[in-house]
C-alpha cells in the first residue's frame, strides 16, 4: 500500500508530470492523425529518455502512449478514418453515427468508455500482476494459435444471419490470412507471392492496408453525397450529444466492464495486440444484442459499437503492461519498444519489478490514470468544436484528409509503393461494401496472420496433431463452435426462414 | 447489376486463392503448408456462395450486421460518375507524388481538387492549400522529420 502511494506521489512530482504532460501532448496529435500510431511515435520518442529517471520516462512514454490510443478513436468518427493504426473497429459505428448528425454523442461515448477502459485496466494491473503468472504459463502455442483462431471466427460470425452471409464472412476472414502470408516466411526465410518486387518481402505493412479499406470508401461516399460528414443534419445539441455519449457509457456499464476485461485479457496474451482487442470487443458488443432486430443496428451506427472498442482499446494498455512488467514478455509491438526504455533505465523487468522497483510499477499504474483522466477532460472540453468538423463541405474536406490518410500509409515504409496498397486496398474495401461482402473479418485475419501461422509451426513442430487432443485447446475449440453457433441459436425463427 | 458484380468478386477470389494454392503446392512443406490450408477452403467456401446465389434464391436474412452502408440517395449513374472521379483523383495524387514527391504534389493537388472538383473560390483555395501545405511542412517534415523521397522528375533532372 505504501508503494502504491509513494507512485502516486512520485508521479505528481512536477518534473515527472510535467513529461507526462508533454508526452501526452505528443500523443494527442499524433493519435488525431490517421496511420501514424503509437508504437511509432514510441520509438521516435525513445532517444529522449536518456537522461530522465526511470518514473520521468515512464511517464512521458506511457502518457504519450495512451493518449494517442484514446484521441485515436477521434478521427476514427469524425472523419471514418482510423486516427491510429489500430482503432478501426470504432469506424463501424462511430463514423455512421456522425453521418446522420450524432458525432458529439459518439465522441462522448468514445471518450467516457474509453477513459472506464483505462482506469480498469490500471487497476488490473495494479491487481494482478502477482497473480497472473500461472494464467500466462498455461498458455502455450496451441492455446495461443486456438485464441488467435476463436478472434476470427468471433468477427466472422457477427457477417450476418444467413449462411451466404457467414461464407462471405468466412471467406473474407480466409483472405486476409493468404494476404498476411506474403512475403518472407519466417521459418524458412522462403518467400511467398512477392511478385519479384523487393518491397513486397517484407509483407504488406498493416497501416496502408487499414487506412486503404477503411478511409478510401468513406472518402467516396462522401463525395458520391456531395454533402458534409453530417449530411443534411443541423448543427444543434452537440453539448447534449456529447452528456448523452457520455450518459451511455453508464446506460450500458455492464457491457463497457466486460469490453475493458476483453481488452486485459487479449492485452496479456502476449503477441495479440491492440487491434485484436478491438474487435473482439466489438464482435462481444454485437453478440450481446438482445435479438435480430437489435443486431441490425450494429454498423449503422449503434452506440454500444463505439462504447465498446473504445473500453477495450484503452484497458488492453494496462493488460499489455502484466507480462511485459513481470516477465519481460512484451504483449505487443509497442511493448517491445517500451521494453528498450526499460533497458535503457537500467531496469530488469521480472520478480526486481515487484519487489526493488515496485513504486516504479506503480508509478506506471498512476501514469495510465492520470494521464487519460486529464486527456478525457480536456478533450471533453475541446468537443463541441472537433464535431463541428463534420459540418464542413466535403469538398473542402476531402483533400485535407486525402492528405492525411497518404502521409499516414507513407510513413509505413516511406516508400511510393505505399501509397499504391493504400489505393488498391480502397478500391477493394469500396467494391466489399457495394457488394455486400463485410471488411472487418478481412482485417482480423490479415492482423493475425502471422501469429496464426507462427503458433501453428510451432504447435504441429513440437507436439504433431497430438496438440489438438490437449484439454485447454479442446475446451477452446468448444468456445469457438459456441461463437460461431450461438447466433443462429439464439435467433433461429430468423435464420430458419432465410432461405438458405 | 449487383449480381454480376458479386459473380465478377467471386470469379476475383476463386482466381487469387487458385494461384495460391497452385503456387504454394510447388513449394516445400513448411513454406507451403499455411497458404495452402487457406486457400483450399477459400476456393471452396466461394463456390458454395456462387452456387447459393444463382441457384439457392432469394437471401432472405440480408446484410452483413457488421459493415457500413452506402447512400442511396444518390441516383446510380451520377453516384457511378462521383465514385470514378474520386478514384481518379486520387490516383492522380499517387501519380504527382510519383513525379514530383510529396512536398511539391502536396499544394499541387490541394489547389487543383479545391478549384476544380470543389469549384471552390480562388481566394479561399490559396488560402486552404497555404494552411494545408504548412500544416504538412511544420508538422511532417519539421517537428516529426518524416523524409520524404524525391519525385522522379528531380531524380531525371538530377536536382
Amino acid at each position: 500500500m505504501e508503494a502504491f502511494i509513494d507512485g502516486l506521489f512520485l508521479v505528481l512530482q512536477w518534473k515527472a508530470f510535467s513529461l507526462m504532460m508533454v508526452g501526452m501532448a505528443v500523443g494527442f496529435v499524433v493519435g488525431l492523425l490517421p496511420g501514424i500510431g503509437g508504437a511509432a511515435t514510441l520509438a521516435l520518442m525513445i532517444p529522449f529518455v536518456f537522461k530522465m529517471s526511470p518514473v520521468e520516462a515512464f511517464a512521458f512514454l506511457l502518457g504519450m502512449h495512451s493518449v494517442a490510443a484514446t484521441t485515436g478513436d477521434i478521427t476514427s468518427i469524425l472523419f471514418g478514418v482510423p486516427g491510429e493504426g489500430l482503432s478501426a473497429a470504432t469506424v463501424v459505428d462511430g463514423y455512421p453515427m456522425a453521418k446522420r448528425g450524432e458525432a458529439g454523442r459518439a465522441l462522448g461515448a468514445a471518450l467516457m468508455s474509453s477513459l472506464v477502459g483505462a482506469l480498469i485496466g490500471a487497476l488490473t494491473l495494479a491487481l494482478a500482476i502477482p497473480i497472473v503468472r500461472p494464467l500466462v504459463l498455461t498458455f502455450g502455442s496451441p492455446e495461443l494459435f486456438m485464441l488467435s483462431v476463436i478472434g476470427i471466427a468471433c468477427i466472422t460470425s457477427l457477417s450476418g444471419l444467413s449462411l451466404r452471409a457467414q461464407l462471405r464472412g468466412f471467406a473474407m476472414g480466409l483472405l486476409g490470412l493468404l494476404l498476411s502470408t506474403i512475403g518472407q516466411e519466417r521459418q524458412s526465410g522462403s518467400l511467398r507471392f512477392d511478385m519479384g518486387l523487393m518491397y513486397l518481402w517484407e509483407g504488406l505493412d498493416l497501416v496502408p492496408v487499414l487506412v486503404g479499406i477503411f478511409a478510401i470508401p468513406e472518402l467516396v461516399d462522401l463525395a458520391v453525397r456531395g454533402t458534409s460528414i453530417a449530411g443534411d443534419k443541423l448543427p444543434t445539441n452537440l453539448s447534449s450529444g456529447v452528456m448523452e455519449g457520455i450518459k451511455d457509457t453508464f446506460r450500458h456499464f455492464w457491457l463497457v466492464f466486460r469490453c475493458s476485461a476483453v481488452g486485459v485479457f487479449v492485452g496479456i496474451m502476449p503477441g495479440a495486440g491492440g487491434g485484436v482487442a478491438q474487435w473482439m470487443a466489438y464482435a462481444h458488443a454485437v453478440q450481446s444484442a438482445k435479438n435480430a432486430k437489435e443486431r441490425e443496428q450494429f454498423g449503422k451506427g449503434d452506440v454500444r459499437g463505439v462504447l465498446g472498442p473504445g473500453a477495450a482499446n484503452n484497458s488492453k494498455e494496462g493488460g499489455d503492461l502484466i507480462p511485459t512488467i513481470a516477465f519481460g514478455v512484451p504483449g505487443s509491438g509497442a511493448m517491445a519498444i517500451l521494453l528498450g526504455a526499460f533497458m535503457i533505465m537500467g531496469l530488469i523487468p521480472g520478480p526486481d519489478m515487484l519487489t526493488k522497483h515496485l513504486t516504479v510499477t506503480y508509478s506506471m499504474v498512476w501514469t495510465l490514470a492520470i494521464a487519460n483522466i486529464i486527456t478525457v477532460l480536456l478533450s471533453l472540453a475541446v468537443l463541441n468544436h472537433l464535431a463541428k468538423l463534420t459540418y464542413i463541405r466535403g469538398g473542402l474536406i476531402i483533400p485535407f484528409v486525402l492528405l492525411l490518410v497518404f502521409v499516414g500509409s507513407y510513413t509505413a515504409n516511406n516508400h511510393i509503393a505505399d501509397l499504391v496498397v493504400t489505393f488498391c486496398f480502397g478500391l477493394l474495401g469500396y467494391i466489399m461494401v457495394r457488394l455486400g461482402w463485410p471488411r472487418p473479418p478481412l482485417v482480423l485475419g490479415f492482423v493475425l496472420g502471422k501469429l496464426v501461422e507462427t503458433y501453428l509451426f510451432i504447435s504441429v513442430s513440437r507436439y504433431g496433431f497430438a496438440w489438438l487432443s490437449q484439454p485447454l485447446v479442446l475446451l477452446l475449440i468448444g468456445i469457438m463452435v459456441v461463437v460461431i453457433v450461438y447466433p443462429f441459436v439464439r435467433e433461429k425463427p430468423a435464420w430458419a426462414g432465410g432461405g438458405d | 447489376m449487383e449480381k454480376k458484380g458479386d459473380l465478377l468478386f467471386s470469379i476475383f477470389l476463386i482466381l487469387v486463392a487458385g494461384y495460391a494454392a497452385l503456387s504454394a503446392s510447388q513449394w516445400s512443406f513448411k513454406t507451403g503448408f499455411f497458404p495452402l490450408v487457406i486457400a483450399i477452403p477459400l476456393i471452396v467456401l466461394t463456390i458454395v456462395h456462387l452456387v447459393l446465389e444463382f441457384f439457392g434464391g432469394a437471401e432472405k436474412a440480408n446484410g452483413p450486421a457488421v459493415e457500413a452502408e452506402f447512400t442511396t440517395d444518390v441516383e446510380p449513374a451520377v453516384a457511378r460518375r462521383r465514385a470514378i472521379e474520386t478514384f481518379s483523383w486520387i490516383a492522380g495524387f499517387i501519380l504527382l507524388v510519383f513525379l514530383l514527391g510529396f512536398p511539391p504534389a502536396v499544394p499541387l493537388f490541394m489547389i487543383s481538387y479545391l478549384t476544380i472538383q470543389s469549384r471552390t473560390g480562388w481566394l479561399q483555395s490559396t488560402v486552404l492549400t497555404a494552411g494545408a501545405w504548412g500544416f504538412f511542412y511544420f508538422l511532417f517534415q519539421r517537428l516529426l522529420n518524416l523524409q520524404f523521397e524525391t519525385g522522379v522528375i528531380q531524380t531525371w533532372m538530377g536536382l
